[in-house]
């Protein structure tokens, strides 16, 4: 694993919550916020993606749309995702 | 509409498209009954050359039918096979006045569609899936999307415009980061998603069963996505019955959240069917471990 910078209070609020849905055995500062989410890096199933679309949809307001031409980039990281959420977040 | 894509992705591939191609060609220029007649040779000569559907065939008939299977059996199992997929040149071009229909659990599925709130169809590589698309033809705007690898939906794809250019099918392709958010967005509009639920691929992750008394890995994902989502799940089969004839059941589970439960339902319906019909399971490959 690379060494894992360090995260931001939303990044580490994110990371909470992914690790609580999907129960994975780690923290959130295991987690390297700059490594992809899906398959290589945290290694989560597209199926582990719709999960946390459905947790982030409850607690932040962002609806996470298939047709959403940037999903690769979004998905892309921890940062990436966090960055997404605090530019339309409603909750 | 079309379950056929999924079903020719579930073949063996590989020399198949010789013989798939020679059958689609027969079958389009002199009719079902000339082309049953080819599909002995070729029963034959698949029987006598594939050893690993060879042994995995007859690893299914001895456990099913409880004892050694004869060549007879053997040969039988090879047969229905490729008369199902004879059948689906036909069934493809809707051709369905040739064939018999015995259709059961057609209201569970009205009431479903009706319900607007999407669906899973679950199927397994057993019987034909053509003919369970009996029920998009009594359902005029039912739109079934099929989940996929989309390399195979490319090359399946390619066969079935030879057979009908203007069958149009839809696949969500697996294996994108998006690929759940589709199946939830095509639900969302009240379509039915459908995915076969018997074969793991690789090494995606499994879910455990009893089947014919003997533990069974099944794929995790259709199940924990039916849980994850709280959709309708209706299991669907369309069971050879010989001659011109087919039974298509649809039958809806209860889903209660818990995947492991689910597999399990599903695996004790599977196996209700595959006892009454054992020469339909084209499961070639050795399903237990």
């Amino acid at each position: 694993m690379s060494t894992a910078t360090a995260l931001t209070d939303h990044e580490t609020q994110l990371a909470a919550l992914i690790i609580e849905a999907l129960n994975l055995e780690m923290t959130p500062q295991e987690i390297d916020p700059g490594a992809p989410l899906y398959r290589e890096g945290l290694g989560l199933d597209s199926i582990d993606i719709l999960e946390i679309a459905l947790v982030i949809s409850k607690t932040y307001g962002v609806q996470l749309k298939a047709d959403d031409a940037d999903n690769v980039r979004i998905f892309g990281s921890l940062r990436s995702l966090n960055e997404h959420l605090q530019q339309h977040r409603s909750k | 509409m079309s379950f056929a894509a999924q079903a020719w992705a579930a073949r063996p591939e590989r020399s198949n498209t010789f013989f798939l191609r020679i059958i689609v060609w027969v079958a389009l220029h002199l009719g079902r009954t000339a082309a049953r007649v080819l599909l002995h040779p070729i029963s034959c000569y698949f029987l006598l050359f594939s050893t690993a559907s060879r042994r995995a065939s007859g690893a299914w008939l001895e456990q099913v039918l409880g004892r050694h299977p004869t060549w007879v059996d053997r040969y039988r199992h090879y047969f229905t096979f490729a008369a199902t997929i004879l059948d689906r040149v036909f069934l493809l071009n809707d051709r369905f006045e040739l064939f018999q229909l015995e259709l059961h659990g057609t209201d569970a599925m009205r009431e479903v569609h009706a319900g607007r709130t999407g669906c899973f169809l679950l199927g397994a590589h057993f019987g034909s899936f053509e003919v369970t698309r009996a029920v998009g033809r009594m359902q005029p705007g039912l739109e079934v999307s099929l989940l996929m690898y989309e390399a195979n939906a490319a090359r399946i794809g390619a066969i079935i415009r030879t057979i009908n250019p203007a069958l149009g099918t839809k696949v969500i392709g697996l294996g994108a980061v998006d690929s759940m958010l589709r199946v939830r967005a095509c639900l969302d509009a009240g379509e039915f998603v459908g995915m076969l639920a018997d074969r793991r691929l690789g090494d995606e992750e499994s879910t455990p069963v009893t089947f014919l008394g003997k533990r069974a890995n099944l794929p995790a994902g259709p199940f924990r996505l039916a849980c994850l989502l709280r959709r309708p799940v209706v299991l669907m089969f369309g069971i050879y019955r010989g001659g011109n004839r087919y039974e298509v059941h649809y039958e809806r589970i209860a889903v209660d959240g818990d995947a492991a439960r689910l597999a399990a339902r599903y695996a004790e319906r599977l196996e209700h069917h595959a006892r009454s019909a054992p020469y339909n399971w084209f499961n070639f490959h050795d399903f237990w471990e």
